[in-house]
């Protein structure tokens, strides 16, 4: 962290590089279609960053780049100054990034109950407690079949799936989508507890009530471009606005 | 109970189990994969061949079992890597390049080993005193090996670790690597892991059959009519689907002959293809 590099590296003229996760004017997308050109941003440590946008805009996609579902035609990714280029989704996770995808979040085939805990060490639910504090539905529905949950349940269980993984980036693509409000709630009280212990997140939303909420930065898009970005303090609502209902 | 009819019993029970883990590695790869693996037949005469081969260097056939592990699992190593690997989600391309590797394989054994029958020394002679009938020592080692093998797979599956994983990659391949599973090491491992299921029935079954080239052929198509009636992706299929054609096969080969057995399996799988595609745990 704090070293000065002795050999020079011609591209990187920062000596400091910025820590968690950094996207660099970044373009890909699905065969022959570019879905998104030129996209930059980061989420700092402590630091909520929300990817706002319609439907189709390309914010999944930018999600998919970021994880390496799919690879970068241009631009780079880098988690704490290093570049993610060449490792696949597995490798990235192991790298500290959690990711909860808008699309079948979780695993229809499996209880609860071992969603929580496939890839934990120990099978025990003891680390769960608090998650099952806010959303005692999840404890009830522990030997259920994940595929019998609602859409929001869903969603509640993938987001305390990944904020259980404690790793210091997390990317939520539309967490709030079908949840109530009283649990959109909850998820953005433990999205704030996470971001005072430093951890990044990138969280594609729809709603921006949710998004106010938590975001310390947005990135609006619009057609696989960024229209608007900055800090919260300094980009109101109708701004905003303007760009989600054309 | 008449001894002729125990006997018969004992037959049927025989035919349901190796036939079970005959298939079971066709179903493991085509169940969790979707990868239909026309070559699995030749795996079994590869396993054969290992029996084969060890018995006629003198040294003891359980030798075959580590052998054809060895063998079977690097075979599958490589075609998985070179042949597979590029193929998945290309059904179609992938039965077509499994079929060119069963002519590749039957060809190599040809080659290797002429097209002459060998035949492998029963390593278990001789008949044992069971339930008042005298039945073949070394078939019914064959059914307790099968039914414990069949077990054992089905009780790690269920609740192992890894066979959780396996569940978890085969419903949801995208979030199983966001969570950090090597989806293609573990895809890697299970075709493996078929493939040696292929090569141990191979050496089971080697000291009853004529061990020859072609011998895959037979297993193929009989492992295919399994998964037409038993559907797949669950042990219980590969069970039912084994009881029935293999259960069909014995009972009307034991009151007719073995063309009217093979004859009635024939006609029950294509029932299956017509009205009930899905097989017989199928939903709707």
């Amino acid at each position: 962290m704090t070293g000065q590099r002795s050999a020079p590296a011609p591209a990187a003229q920062d000596p400091a590089p910025a820590p968690g996760l950094v996207f660099e004017a970044v373009e890909g997308g699905y065969g022959s279609a570019t879905v998104v050109r030129g996209l930059s941003g980061m989420a700092a440590p402590g630091e909520v960053l929300c990817v706002l946008g319609r439907n189709g805009v390309g914010k999944s996609t930018l999600m998919k780049l970021l994880l390496g579902y799919i690879p970068c035609l241009a631009g780079r990714v880098l988690l704490d100054g290093r570049p993610l280029d060449r490792l696949d989704p597995p490798a990235r996770r192991r790298r500290g990034i959690t990711y909860c995808p808008q699309e079948r979040p979780v695993f229809d085939d499996l209880s609860v109950r071992d969603n929580l805990t496939l890839m934990r060490h120990d099978r025990t639910l003891a680390a769960f407690a608090p998650y099952f504090a806010r959303f005692p539905i999840l404890e009830r529905r522990l030997n259920q079949h994940a595929g019998t949950l609602s859409g929001g349940e869903k969603k509640i269980l993938s987001i305390v799936r990944g904020l259980s993984e404690e790793e210091r980036v997390v990317l939520l693509d539309e967490p709030s989508e079908g949840v109530q409000w009283e649990n959109i709630l909850h998820m953005a009280e433990l999205i704030a507890e996470r971001k005072a212990k430093g951890v990044a997140f990138i969280v594609v939303e729809q709603n921006l009530a949710f998004a106010e909420r938590i975001a310390d930065r947005y990135l609006v898009m619009d057609q696989g471009k960024s229209v608007l970005a900055g800090p919260r303090a300094e980009i109101g609502r109708d701004a905003i606005l303007a760009h989600l209902h054309v | 109970m008449s001894p002729i009819f125990l006997i018969q019993a004992i037959n049927v029970l025989y035919g349901v189990t190796t036939l079970a883990v005959l298939v079971l590695g066709l179903a493991v790869i085509f169940g969790l994969l979707g990868v239909l693996n026309i070559a699995h037949g030749e795996f079994v005469m590869v396993g054969a061949y290992c029996a084969w081969a060890v018995t006629a260097d003198g040294l003891p056939f359980l030798l075959a079992v580590p052998l054809a592990l060895v063998v079977c699992g690097l075979l599958g190593l490589v075609v998985e890597r070179v042949l597979i690997r590029p193929l998945y989600h290309r059904p179609f391309d992938t039965l077509v390049a499994t079929w060119g590797l069963s002519l590749l394989l039957r060809k190599t054994a040809e080659a290797i080993f002429g097209l002459g029958f060998r035949s492998v020394r029963l390593p278990l002679a001789g008949t044992w005193h069971f339930l008042g009938v005298d039945y073949p020592s070394y078939r019914l080692v064959l059914i307790a090996v099968s039914i414990l093998v069949l077990a054992a797979l089905f009780l790690w599956y269920g609740s192992s670790r890894t066979g959780m994983r396996i569940r978890a990659m085969v419903g949801n391949a995208d979030l199983a690597q966001a969570q950090g599973i090597a989806v293609k090491r573990l895809a890697a491992g299970t075709f493996i892991a078929g493939t040696i299921l292929a090569g141990l029935g191979g050496v089971m079954v080697a000291p009853l059959v004529p061990v020859q080239p072609f011998m895959g052929l037979d297993y193929v198509l009989r492992a295919f009519f399994v998964l037409v009636v038993g559907g797949l992706g669950s042990v219980l299929g590969v069970l039912a689907g084994a009881g029935a054609i293999g259960g069909l096969d014995s009972v009307v080969s034991a009151l007719i002959d073995g063309t009217y057995g093979y004859f009635t399996v024939l006609v029950v799988a294509i029932l299956f293809l017509w009205l009930r595609p899905r097989g017989i745990f199928a939903h709707n």
